[in-house]
Parts: C-alpha cells; structure tokens; sequence
C-alpha cells in the first residue's frame, strides 16, 4: 500500500479523533468513558495505534508518522487520565491511607522523633543548668525578647507586645512551619543528611528557649502557650522529617532495585505522609495564634484542651483504618 | 524503528503496544518558563500586597498565606489543572508528564515541587541545573524522585505540499528507508533553497536513472520518483 492510499483510507478517521479530542480535552472535564463518546475515542485510538505500527513499519513519510504520533499522544493522554480527585478518594486517603502510611512508617517516624526530641532535651537541660549558654544560640536582645513574649503581664503570648495581631501571627506561622517542614522533606534527597540536620535544629532552638524561659521562671505561660498546637506541630514536623529520612535512606540502602527505582517507590510512598503533615500544620497555625496565645484562657483549660487534642492526634495516627487495612 | 541519531527522545511504551516519543526540555526552555512563572508570581503578590494594604492586619495575613501558596504549591494547582503546565511552561510549550507518558499523578505533582527545595542547593537551583545539563532526559533531582518529565509538546503537524511533479517510476526496487529518505526530500522541497535541493537530489541520483548533470533537471526527476513512492501514478 502506498502512503497516497494508507492516508485516503484511514483519513477520516484520523479526523474524527482529532475532533473528538479538541472537545474532550479542550472542553468538558465531564464527559467520562461511558458515554458513547468515550467508547469511540477508545475504539479509534486502539485503531490509530494500529495505523501507527504499520506506518513505522512500513518507513511511511516522516509527516504522516509526525500527525499519528501526536493523535496517538494526546489520545493516550486523554484515555489514561487519572481521576485521583474528588470527595471520596478525600474521605478514603483521611480515615485510610494516610494513617495506613504513618504507621508502615513507624521505624522512620520513631528516629525522626528521637533526633527532635534528644536535641531538645539536652538543649533544654543544658541551658537551664546554665543559662549563659543561650548567647550561645542568639544574642542578648532576642534572648530579652524572649522573656517579653512570654512575661505573664504580656497583652499576648508568644509575641512581641503590640507586634502584631492574631491575624498576622496565623498567616506567619502558616508561612514559616510549613515551609520547615517541607524543608525537613527534600532535606532526605542528600543522602538524608538534610532532614537530619533540620530535625536536630529545630530541637536544639526549641529546647534552648524552653530551658531558658523555665530558668527565668516564665514556665508558667510558656508551658501552656506551646502544649495545645505542638500536638499538631511537632508530629507534623516528625512525619515530614520521617518521609524525608525513608528518601535519604532508599538511596544508601537500595536493596535489591538501583538507586533510581529505590528512591522513585519511596517517593511515592511517603509523600502522602506530607498530605497529612500540611493540613496538621495548618491547625497549628490556628491554634497558635488564636488559641495558645490568648492570655485570659486559664492554664488549666489549656492543658485539658492541650491533653484532649494530644490524645486525638496519637489516637487517630495509631488506631485509625487498622479494621478496614486489616 | 531504532534510528542511530544523536537525540535526547525517551520512548514510552503504552499498553496497545506503540512507542510514544517524549522529547524532553533542556535547561534553556525550563529557564524560560520558571523566569516567566517567577514574574506572574511577583506581580500577584504586589497586586495583593498593594491591594490588602488597607486592611491591614487580615490583609498581611492574607497576603502571607498567599506568598507560602506561590511558593510551595502554585505548580502543583497547575500541574494537576489538565493542562499540565504551569502558566510559563504553557507559553513556551512544554508539559509535565510521568516517565511512562501519562498525565502527572497528585503524588507526583506534589514531591517534585517540594523536592525543588533540595534541588534549589547550593545556591540558585545549581543542583537542578547540574542534573538538567548531565542527563539525556533532563530530569532534576525532584523529576527524578517523582519518576516525571518536562517534555515538549508537540507541535501541530504542518500542512505538507509537495511540488507538482509528474510521476517517476525509480529505475531499480528501493528498500522501505531509502523511500522514505526519497520522499522526505520531497516534503522538505518548499523550505530548501535551489541549489541546496539540487546538491542533495545529486545523493539520490541513482532512483532516477541519472543519465542527467545535476541541475534542475535531474532534481525534477528525483521528486518525480517521490511522487511516484507516494502512490501517485498519472
């Protein structure tokens, strides 16, 4: 057969799908693979897939071989669309797949809370014994910040006086511990050493402060102000620092795969631990400027409410979709 | 079809069987497309800051928000948006697509946006432009973590015309490559000029029975026998 006749055969074809492309992609969304359209997309883009072997085959003109590759192209990349979106794949990935994947991920989950919470401990105790050692971590006027912020006459706490509102805070810290997180993520692609090192920092400034305000005998707005968001926070920060340890260690330890293969799986794998990580960061964001930082809350609602929301994000993360994963 | 030429194409090969060709983009095209990604997102963001300036406080809040979603997630809303491409990639027509030639998954889209942070080390994305310019496919390290591509889209085919020539039956059988080399040189006729299209008809001489001297003549003849090779036979 020559190209002439390969091409008057088949050109109606050839048309027909290009038209049922422009709309299917340039239009409607909607229009999904039961309606009859859908079937006829299918059957002309098996048929042109067809017409394409035979035309590489048989050394066909480069411009015939140009127009089937691309009816070819776009027909693959309207039929396998993948439709991940939606109210139900929502409500399977929160009450399934993302407590599923933190707890296939727990050896990861459980280093990344010991390198957060180690630093922090032995910061914070080594500050205490001597308080000196936090012009180690900043200078004089931030460390006399510090003690504003969280004096127990302050207007807010957790801020500057008068610095800025609730409003202002919650956008910062949406801002600021979201992108630490994400950070302590792609810090896995260095061989892990990244997610290591932003683990340890973030304990290290946290145990530094908190041992310096219990030194100073500010404990007492301190300890409420943090209890109720870091429920949300520092897991959040955990998980992500657990997600970005699983892609430092699939490329030093690949296994039976190659590198590539090992880190493609992990990647696809613990990303979904951000998913959950982002949206418990945002919560945190909430409850830090609105909630924590209010000073007519009275210490004890605090730590009921901070207890409360401890208990619910464990509970959720440990028991979660175990029945239906089971 | 295995052709020994130098190209950077990666192929895909679908369930039905066939060969997708995915080109992917250089370090040039990608540069072009995050620069211009990075002024839409400047200006949103002093459109807002200018905007929300009145409010005040829920304003700034507002506009903080704003800077982390520009940031983080601005390629991911549009990467997963159907078109695959972000507002840049659009304009100089390039696509996110997985390595196997299907649309960008949400897991995928998600991690090579957040990988860019590793990607962005030492400084000013030298990890992304290193592995960009090193491999054949282009990838940086995000691309490679999420198993993506950024390919070209290809272009809409052009409207061949071939030049009216009567039809030309070759002296001897051709093989399938060399007809296809013969009739290339036909589609490719208008874009050449005169004589660079006489130098080359010389190479194909022997399908036409080259009794002529190069020159116009015997280029006519050579396209006489792409026609014929088409299917064309009065």
């Amino acid at each position: 057969m020559t190209p002439l006749q390969f091409e008057a055969l088949y050109q109606s074809e050839w048309q027909e799908l290009e038209g049922l492309l422009q709309r299917f992609l340039g239009g409607r969304r909607k229009a999904d693979g039961a309606t009859p359209q859908g079937e006829r997309l299918a059957a002309l883009y098996r048929r042109v897939c067809e017409q394409l072997a035979l035309a590489r085959a048989r050394s066909y003109p480069a411009y015939m071989l140009d127009r089937l590759e691309r009816l070819t192209g776009d027909a693959h990349q309207a039929i396998y669309q993948r439709r991940e979106f939606g109210i139900a794949a929502l409500r399977r990935l929160v009450s399934e797949e993302f407590p599923v994947t933190v707890r296939a991920h727990a050896a990861y989950i459980l280093v990344a809370a010991a390198l957060l919470v180690l630093p922090t401990l032995i910061v914070g105790l080594l500050v205490y014994y001597r308080p000196d050692l936090i012009l180690a971590v900043v200078d004089a006027r931030t460390a006399a910040s510090f003690e504003q912020m969280y004096s127990p006459v302050a207007g807010s706490i957790g801020r500057l006086r008068g610095a800025n509102t609730d409003w202002v805070m919650f956008g910062y810290y949406i801002m600021h511990n979201i992108g630490i997180s994400f950070q302590c993520f792609a810090g896995g692609l260095i061989a892990g050493v990244g997610s290591i090192f932003f683990l340890i920092y973030n304990g290290a400034s946290i145990g530094a402060v908190a041992g310096y305000l219990t030194q100073r005998g500010l404990g007492v707005t301190f300890y409420p102000f943090v209890a109720t968001h870091s429920a949300f926070e520092l897991t959040a920060i955990v998980l992500a620092g657990a997600a970005g340890l699983r892609l430092g260690h699939s490329l030093l330890v690949p296994g039976r795969s190659t590198r590539l293969q090992s880190l493609v799986s992990a990647t696809r794998r613990c990303t979904v631990l951000l998913y959950g990580s982002t949206v418990m960061l945002v919560i945190a964001a909430g409850i830090e400027a609105f909630w924590s930082s209010a000073p007519w809350l009275p210490p004890g609602v605090k730590y009921g409410v901070a207890s409360l929301c401890w208990l619910s994000v464990l509970g959720y993360l440990t028991l979660q979709g175990r029945r239906r994963a089971g | 079809m295995t052709v020994d030429v130098l190209d950077t194409v990666v192929t895909a090969e679908t369930p039905e069987g066939i060969l997708l060709e995915l080109r992917p983009a250089g370090l040039s095209a990608r540069f072009y497309a995050f620069a211009v990604d990075w002024l839409i997102r400047m200006v949103a963001l002093n459109i807002v800051a200018i905007a929300t300036r009145p409010i005040g406080g829920v304003g700034f809040a507002v506009w903080l928000i704003l800077l982390f979603l520009l940031e983080w997630l601005y390629p991911v809303a549009f990467e997963l948006w159907r078109s695959g491409a972000t507002p840049g990639k659009r304009m100089f027509n390039l696509k996110v697509v997985m390595d196997d030639g299907l649309p960008v998954t949400p897991v995928a889209s998600l991690a090579r946006n957040l990988l860019r942070a590793a990607d962005f080390l030492p400084i000013m994305y030298g990890a992304a432009i290193v592995s960009v310019l090193v491999r054949a496919d282009c990838k940086r390290l995000g691309d490679l973590a999420a198993a993506t591509l950024v390919v070209h889209q290809p272009r809409t085919a052009q409207k061949v015309t071939r030049a009216a020539v009567a039809p030309l039956a070759p002296v001897r059988a051709l093989k399938p490559r060399d007809q296809a080399a013969v009739i290339a040189l036909a589609t490719r006729a208008p874009l050449l000029s005169a004589d660079r299209l006489d130098e080359l008809a010389v190479l194909a001489a022997s399908v036409a029975g080259s009794n002529s001297p190069p020159g116009s003549q015997l280029t006519q003849r050579v396209l006489g026998v792409a026609e014929w090779l088409m299917g064309r036979r009065s």
